[in-house]
Formats: structure tokens, sequence, C-alpha cells
């Protein structure tokens, strides 16, 4: 369930990849827009009766007028402001975008969020509430709001039926992290490990990322150690490596070898010989034959 | 460790090392501008913010085809994706989108709708005899359809004076009393459309079905009071609010009437795609349904308690009626023909 991701395509012709948001960041961003709307207006008149400046027919129309606006038109104007992200959305930091690639129109933000009404505050509403009839009617009923909230969990992009109507995705707002290059960092002063084409067309581009993900950060416990050593000594033995390695070059050796194999494999890819793991011959001695 | 010099590094670390300076900076960029939105660049800014966006859009393309850094790829991808985001943001004024709602995306969405709009005002009207028809074969009926709190003593056996008193409202209310009045029924009935409005997905029955009721409870109403000889009166007493207002709950059912037929019969598209197709206007008709609930609320609570004549409250009320049919057949006719 976890890690769907969706596809846009901008204008500029690239596509791009959003992982889509998790039914239960999307409950979170929810329950907190409910908490702080109708958390702000409580407070807002415990405020303003304590003041006690507004007599009680203006209190009673504000509250009439708020009880409405914190309702459909919030999550419009927050979505229409914030370019899709309501204030409880922000927190969760996933956000709505429109599934065409295309910048998110009013028309969508209204149209998905019209839908609310009948998709999320009735269903939650009426199952908090506790209270429903067991005859035939009052079952369907049940079965029939439980099945509206479940039509996120039920669809391959976790859509609601507003944003099916609006077309529109709840995405996962991207995190920015860039780590350094591997490949510049030189651990070795002069004598490097050198490898020759027969060692370096062993592993495909799969081996070579967990690899990255490995060399990331300096072993720091015991065991970490023991693990990384593991990982130099099923290279030695898989690429046949012939000379003698110490233990405290093996890490200066992983990182070499990272080095060749990735100008290696993306020479590689340039010719059109991509790659993708260690079963590559497989595959290659599959076509010859 | 030792940092090795630019020829000795492979191509796609050359690649990075080239271009990563205006990476950097258009993350500077795209952060400042979702913290305090693209107002807060400079003139020479917002241009660097396009070019280094199709600058890093490009990047991503090219790395994906040389570079095998996963870290890499992931942080452009990211990249490229905030700042698409920040560049494709809505960027129309809410002025010159809500001229445009009102001179002719509204308009135009209702005379494209006819359909959805015989089924919302028949529901309201077949409801309106049902109940008329069923109070004068039996006025028991009433108790059937109006709930307690909604009839609040107007109800079959009630003496035709207090049904003339609860018409003409003899006890002056305050302006202040008036403001609340309209705001709950403004507050009320915009919930009840919007309800109507999205239910209509559910194949448009349940819009139907409630709109239908609505009609029911309108014509054993009208019929309670005909009995007692103050027909023209309940009809003035309605119209004058309630022609606009009920008027908008049928706009409601047809904005939710055209999401449904899109689900029952959507043609050479698919369910979905039809839904997305039909939910331009329906989404248009339920801003229309808001919008005259509005005003409808200001009439009821303002206006009906403080005109007491029976002529008055017609001619208010079917005027109104007569100003939204204008506006809605009229404007944007010449940019129609246009397009």
């Amino acid at each position: 369930m976890i890690g769907r991701k969706a596809e846009l395509l901008p204008p500029e012709g690239v596509p791009i990849a959003f992982e889509i948001s998790s039914a239960g960041s999307r409950l979170g961003a929810q329950l907190l827009d409910i908490l702080i709307t109708f958390g702000g207006m409580f407070l807002l008149f415990v405020v303003l009766i304590w003041m006690g400046v507004f007599d009680w027919g203006l209190l009673a129309t504000l509250f009439f007028l708020l009880t409405f606006l914190i309702r459909i038109p919030y999550y419009i104007f927050a979505e229409l402001v914030w370019n899709g992200r309501t204030i409880g959305k922000r927190i969760v930091k996933i956000r709505v975008v429109s599934d065409n690639g295309g910048r998110l129109t009013p028309h969508q933000i209204v149209a998905r969020n019209l839908m609310k009404e009948v998709e999320v505050f009735l269903p939650i509403a009426t199952l908090l509430s506790g209270q429903f009839d067991t005859s035939l009617t009052g079952w369907m009923l049940f079965f029939w709001m439980v099945g509206i909230l479940l039509v996120p969990l039920l669809n391959k992009h976790r859509q609601r039926l507003g944003d099916m109507i609006a077309g529109t995705l709840v995405v996962d707002q991207p995190q920015l992290v860039l780590m350094p290059d591997l490949s510049t960092r030189s651990a070795t002063k002069g004598n490097g490990f050198v490898f020759d084409t027969g060692q370096l067309g062993v592993y495909g581009r799969y081996e070579l990322q967990v690899l990255e993900e490995i060399l990331r950060s300096r072993p720091q416990s015991l065991e970490q150690t023991k693990r990384m050593q593991e990982v130099a000594r099923t290279i030695v033995r898989k690429i046949g490596y012939q000379q003698r390695l110490l233990p405290n070059d093996y890490w200066n050796f992983l990182n070499d070898f990272y080095r060749q194999q990735r100008e290696f494999l993306e020479n590689r890819h340039l010719f059109g010989d991509t790659r993708e793991n260690k079963f590559h011959d497989v595959k290659a001695a599959g076509k010859e034959t | 460790m030792t940092k090795t010099n630019a020829s000795d590094m492979i191509r796609s670390a050359r690649f990075r090392a080239e271009r990563e300076a205006s990476w950097k900076r258009l993350e500077g960029l795209v952060a400042e501008v979702e913290k305090s939105g693209t107002a807060a660049l400079s003139y020479g800014q917002a241009l660097d913010l396009a070019s280094l966006y199709r600058q890093a859009m490009n990047s991503l393309s090219v790395a994906r085809s040389i570079s095998m850094d996963k870290s890499l790829l992931l942080y452009l991808e990211a990249l490229c994706a905030r700042a698409y985001l920040v560049i494709y943001a809505p960027q129309e004024s809410i002025t010159g989108a809500l001229q445009r709602l009102f001179v002719t995306g509204i308009p135009q969405a209702v005379r494209r709708s006819a359909i959805p709009l015989v089924i919302g005002f028949a529901a309201m009207m077949i409801g309106c005899l049902v109940g008329y028809l069923l109070f004068q074969q039996d006025p028991s009926w009433y108790f059937t359809f109006v709930p307690p709190e909604l009839a609040d003593g107007r109800a079959p056996g009630a003496s035709a004076s207090y049904l003339r008193d609860s018409l003409y409202d003899t006890d002056t209310r305050d302006g202040e009393s008036l403001g609340v009045f309209a705001s709950f029924l403004f507050s009320h009935n915009t919930r009840i459309a919007i309800f109507i409005f999205a239910l209509g997905v559910f194949v448009a029955l349940p819009s139907f079905a409630l709109t239908f009721y609505n009609g029911v409870l309108l014509g054993a109403f009208v019929a309670l009071y005909a009995e007692a000889g103050l027909g023209p009166d309940v009809v003035a007493w309605l119209s004058i609010h309630g022609v606009t207002e009920i008027s908008a709950i049928c706009v409601a059912c047809a904005g939710g009437a055209k999401l449904g037929l899109a689900v029952l019969n959507p043609g050479s598209l698919t369910r979905r795609a039809a839904l997305k197709d039909a939910s331009h206007d329906a989404v248009k008709l339920a801003i229309l349904a808001g919008l005259m609930l509005i005003v409808a609320a200001l009439v009821e609570g303002f206006l009906r308690q403080l005109i007491q004549d029976m002529w008055l409250r017609l001619v208010i009320g079917w005027g109104l009626g007569l100003c939204w049919m204008l506006w809605l057949a009229l404007s944007g006719r010449n940019r129609e023909s246009g397009q």
C-alpha cells in the first residue's frame, strides 16, 4: 500500500513522479482541519463573549455565518490561496495537484470540495453520532456511508469521488535532499584499487544503487562495520578479485569499486547496453539463442 | 579524503559539478516563493526562476539518461516537482475569475443544461402537485410529510385567524433579530443545496428524491392554507423569497442531475471522463444555487417581515425571478458566438 506513484507530464515534457499520499496522512490532515476550524471558532466565541463588546444578536449572526464558512468555503479558499494546501495539509506536508500536468484551476478546487459535504462531513458526523436504527434502511445507510469513506482506499490513486470529478490527486510534498556525489570522493591516495572490464561486467544498475546506499555513511558501530566487510568480501568473491585485501582497506575498496563500476555502467548505457541488474548476462544470452 | 579535480571525474559527476550551483539557486528561489509568494520576487529573480526551472527540467531529462547516481536523480526530480508546483500555480486574479464566472460562465452553463434543469424543476413541481392532491384527499397526510418542528402549530384544524397571523407577522422585530434569522436561513439552506447537489453523483436519484420531498412539503403547506381560504395570501408569502429560494433548490438538483446523468449515460467516454466533463457546468449550477440562496435569505430575513402587503410581496418575488431569468438568458451571448 505504501509508495504508490503517479506520473504527471508538465508542459515541459519531462515526466515527474509524485508520491501519492497515504490514507493515514489524508485522514490526519482532514482531522487537523476540522480541529483547527471548529476549535478556532470556539476560541473566537469564548474570547468575544468574555470581552462582551457584542450583543447576542450580533454574536448569533456571526455564529450562523461562521458555521457555514468553516465547512466548504474554508477548504476552497485555503486551497485557492495556498495552491492546493489547507492548513492541515500544510502541517502533514501533502497537497492537491491537477492530474493533467497543468495548473490547478479554481474549478477543480471548487468541484472537489463541494463533494466534501457528502463524502466526508455527512458520513463522519452520522457515524460518530452513533444514532442509527437497526432497521433495514438503517443498515443500508450505514453500509452506504462506510462505502463512501472507503472509496479512496479502493482505487489506484487513492482519489475520493470529488477528486475523480475534479481530476485532482493528493500527493506528498516532495522533499529536497542533495547528497554529495560519491564518485568524487576518492579515499585512496596513490595506490587505488583497479578493476578490469570482466570484473566490472558482473553487476548492474540495481546493485550499484544498493552499494550507493551502503556507502552513504561510514559504518559507526561494530555491527555496521561487520556488515560492510561482508559486502566487500562478497564482491571480492563474485568478481574474482585476486589481490590480497586487508580488513582496513575494505571501505576504500568499496569506494573505488563504486566509482569504476558507475563509470563503466554509465558508459555501457550510453552505448545502448543498459544493465538493469546482475542478470543482464542471462538476458543477453537468452536473446542470442 | 580529498576531492578529485575536474578532469579526473567521471562523466556524470562532471555533469553534476557544472550545474549544481544553478540547482541550488533554483532551490533558494523556490523556497522563497513557497514562503512568501511570487510577488516577493524582484523582476530579475522572477526571470531567473523561469529559466532556471527550464534548465533543471533539462538536467533531469539528461540525468535520467546518463547518470546512475540515485540520490542525484531523486533530488532533481523533487526539485523539478517543487519548482513546477510554484510556477504552475493559479495566477488568475480573483476579481477576473469572478467577473468571467458571472458574465459568461454561469449563464452559459445554465443554457447548456436544459435537460437537468427540467429534471430539477419537474421534481419540485411533481412533488408539489402530489403534496397538494394528497392533502385534499385526506388532510391527515399532512402529519406524515411535515415534521412537527417545521409545522409549528400550522396543522390541519388550526383556525383561519391563527394561520392568517402566521403569514402577516404583527409583532415587530427589530433589525438585529432579522439579521440573525437571515444568516441562519442562509447557512441552513446552503448546506441543504450543497447536499442535494453532491448527492447527484449517485445516479441523480437522491437529489431527485430530496427535491421531490421538498415539493411535497410545499404542496401540503399551500393546500393547508388554501383550505382556510388563504390561498393567494400564502402564495404571496412564499413568493417574495420562494421564487428565488425554491428555484435555487431546483438548480442545485439540476447540478446533481447533470452529474448523475453523466454516470448513467456516459456516451462514448468512460464514466470517469464523462463525470469530469459534466462537472464544469454542474459546479457552476451549484455556485448559482448558492448565490440565489444568499439573495433569498436576505429577502426572507428582512423584506418578508418588513413588507406586509400581499401585492407588493408578489411583485417583489416574481420581479426578482424575472431578473434571474433575464441575467441567465441574456448575459454572455456575444462571447458565446465568438468562441
